[in-house]
């Protein structure tokens, strides 16, 4: 048992040679490296100790729910990843794995050799797209792996908005990931949600980068919901002047389940801007870690980034820790950042209550509250609604 | 026995005690007033009454319908009727005030979420708020901001004053509501509070300052010294404390009239 040679073969059956050949270096990296362990700075709160990938070496092969898709203006290309490969090579060859590197650790390397399904979407320049692009990426059974990739190419000065969803039975375990890479080019907007809602056992590994070029702007909402044990990374690598990315993310932990969010906000040249704001709610007895950093290089003067987690803990036995970091090469930038860590406010509780709300209700209304800044900005409809009825659920 | 009855009522807030045994009777229809100098235990008397956390109830009864109050949840009050309009109402961001008021309606009328009987239709929320809306001369743009949020001064006072309108107590606290009003504000205010008057709601006056006794006359005046009443009669109290301010409690040598620079 455990992902072989064999089973790799098999995953890149059909594909073409050039991305069989990366499956191939991004199995041999796997084989290569070792477990992160609790010394990597970046591992040090997050215990993966418990986890053998190897147990959940059977593959689904998640092609991507078809969705009612919109119809599409002309040259969009909205494919399968593997379709696209054999296709669309000059497109697909030079990005896919060029923002998200396989031998970034050894889970990367798993992702990278065995994605299975996912997307590659291609907006041509001055496209603008109205109705929001709506995935649905199921798992179907306990015990297995499941690893969907989305690329997504803007070309210049298009618009559109793209929905990610991960969906997996409440009881389910496995191993899961859900990646994606972003390029934003000159000029475009692009609206990106994920909604993170795998089986309650499940380990879930992802990454989330976007290259944003000049003049571009990027609104990136990540939802976690599910996994017992969920590790994210969400970056973003401002590489033309006048880009600007809006990260955020709501996160909603309960019963056992552990949280783990990497963030970068990667200011490579001047004038952009980075706008940050992760918020979560714990419950029972769940734990997040956050670790954020802002990095500005030297050249890029006159960048403004903005970063903050907050964190409301809503019983006695949940657990969050923030932790802020700042890498400044550039003296001309403007660079905020904070972390809360709380419960919910006696006083508002109090405020709700003399009204007539009772306890259980107002506390719902509040964290309700707590999310609805971030919740507001979801820049499309579906998306918001989908994510306020998730929370709606778990919060009873 | 009254309708509402706080017998030797004692509380203290971290360990210090505030209220040394507070007596009053408040039936329906009247409007008493409770005035007294800084740190007399005015803001400890409504939060106790309301049930807030930080203040510990050391003894006595509070009476209302046959209950104990004080063994009652802070919502629980509210659904037997009481209401506390507070003098310094809390920001909740993330809520809207549209939601926090039909919220409040709906859990009055015994609505949980499932009997959709119970809820209150939008039409009839839409017809109650403008109403009141006109009369404490508001509109309607800050009902989709959050709780008060951003609100003036005049308006987080008005707010509190329409929350009352709409949720029609049987008793209701009105804690230092004229505290950093305008004359407007208090006019309007005192106004709502005034139509509201009548054999079904018992109005609690807490204040400093005899200024806003001029707009909503109370029947009745106690002048609360070191966590006691000293002295409780009729209007003619506010009268006299308007002249000699609290001289009379030697400790207590503060005015009861503002002074022009104080009015906001």
């Amino acid at each position: 048992m455990g992902f072989t040679e064999e089973t790799l073969e098999k995953t890149g059956q059909g594909e073409p040679d050039w991305l069989r050949e990366r499956r191939r270096t991004a199995f041999a990296a796997y084989e290569r490296m070792p477990m992160p362990s609790r010394t990597d700075e970046e591992w040090r709160r997050t215990d993966v100790t418990g986890l053998d990938p190897a147990k959940f070496a059977t593959l689904e092969h998640a092609n991507g729910h078809k969705q009612e898709t919109p119809k599409l203006p002309a040259g969009v290309i909205f494919e399968p990843l593997s379709l696209a490969a054999h296709k669309h090579r000059q497109l697909v060859e030079p990005l896919l794995f060029s923002a998200l590197h396989a031998n970034r650790d050894r889970f990367a390397a798993l992702h990278a050799a065995f994605f299975t399904g996912g997307n590659f979407l291609y907006v041509p320049d001055g496209v603008v797209i109205e109705e929001p692009i709506l995935r649905q990426h199921f798992s179907h059974e306990g015990g297995t792996t499941v690893l969907p990739h989305t690329v997504i190419v803007a070309g210049r000065n298009s618009r559109f908005y793209y929905l990610d969803e991960y969906i997996g039975e409440e009881e389910e375990a496995g191993y899961r990931s859900g990646s994606a890479e972003i390029f934003v080019g000159e000029g475009a907007d692009v609206g990106y949600v994920s909604i993170q809602k795998w089986g309650r056992h499940a380990w879930h590994l992802a990454d989330q980068r976007a290259r944003l070029e000049k003049d571009s702007r990027l609104r990136l909402f990540n939802i976690t919901l599910g996994g017992r044990f969920s590790k994210t990374r969400v970056e973003a690598s401002l590489v033309g002047p006048g880009s600007s990315a809006e990260l955020k993310g709501i996160y909603f932990a309960s019963g056992e389940q552990f949280f783990d969010f990497h963030t970068l906000q990667d200011h490579q040249v001047g004038n952009t801007t980075s706008d940050l704001l992760f918020k979560g709610a714990l419950q029972d007895t769940a734990r997040a870690v956050y670790a954020g950093l802002i990095r500005i290089e030297k050249g890029a003067a006159r960048s403004d980034a903005y970063q903050a987690n907050r964190n409301l803990v809503l019983s006695e036995h949940a657990r969050a820790t923030s932790i802020p970091m700042l890498e400044i090469d550039n003296n001309d930038v403007r660079c905020t950042h904070g972390a809360t860590v709380g419960p919910v406010d006696p006083m508002s509780m109090f405020y709700l209550q003399s009204r007539g709300i009772p306890a259980t209700t107002a506390k719902r209304m509040i964290v309700q509250g707590f999310f609805g800044e971030v919740l507001e900005r979801i820049p499309f409809e579906q998306a918001r609604t989908l994510v306020e009825t998730e929370l709606e659920a778990r919060l009873g | 026995m009254a309708d509402f009855e706080i017998r030797d009522l004692r509380a203290s807030v971290d360990g210090k005690e505030i209220l040394k045994g507070v007596t009053l009777a408040i039936n329906k229809g009247e409007v008493h007033a409770v005035m007294g100098p800084n740190g007399s235990g005015k803001s400890t008397l409504s939060h106790t009454l309301m049930g807030h956390p930080g203040y510990t109830v050391d003894g006595g009864t509070v009476t209302f319908k046959g209950k104990n109050v004080l063994e009652l949840e802070v919502d629980e009050r509210a659904r037997l009727g009481m209401f506390l309009a507070l003098q310094y109402p809390v920001v909740v961001p993330g809520i809207s005030m549209t939601n926090f008021l039909r919220t409040a309606l709906n859990a009055k009328r015994g609505y949980d979420g499932k009997d959709k009987s119970k809820m209150i239709s939008p039409k009839e929320f839409r017809s109650m708020l403008k109403g009141e809306l006109e009369v404490l001369h508001m509109d309607d743009s800050f009902l989709p901001r959050y709780i008060n949020d951003g609100f003036s001064g005049g308006e987080k006072k008005r707010a509190e004053i329409l929350q009352m309108a709409m949720l029609k107590p049987e008793i209701a606290i009105l804690d230092e509501t004229d505290s950093g009003l305008d004359i407007d504000s208090i006019k309007f205010v005192a106004e709502a509070v005034n139509r509201m008057r009548g054999p079904e709601l018992g109005v609690l006056i807490i204040t400093h300052y005899t200024r806003i006794l001029e707009f909503i006359k109370p029947d009745f005046v106690h002048v609360l010294v070191d966590g006691k009443f000293v002295l409780s009669g009729g209007p003619e109290i506010a009268n006299r404390l308007e002249k000699t301010g609290y001289s009379e409690w030697a400790e207590a040598d503060e005015s009861a009239v503002l002074k022009p620079e104080e009015i906001a």
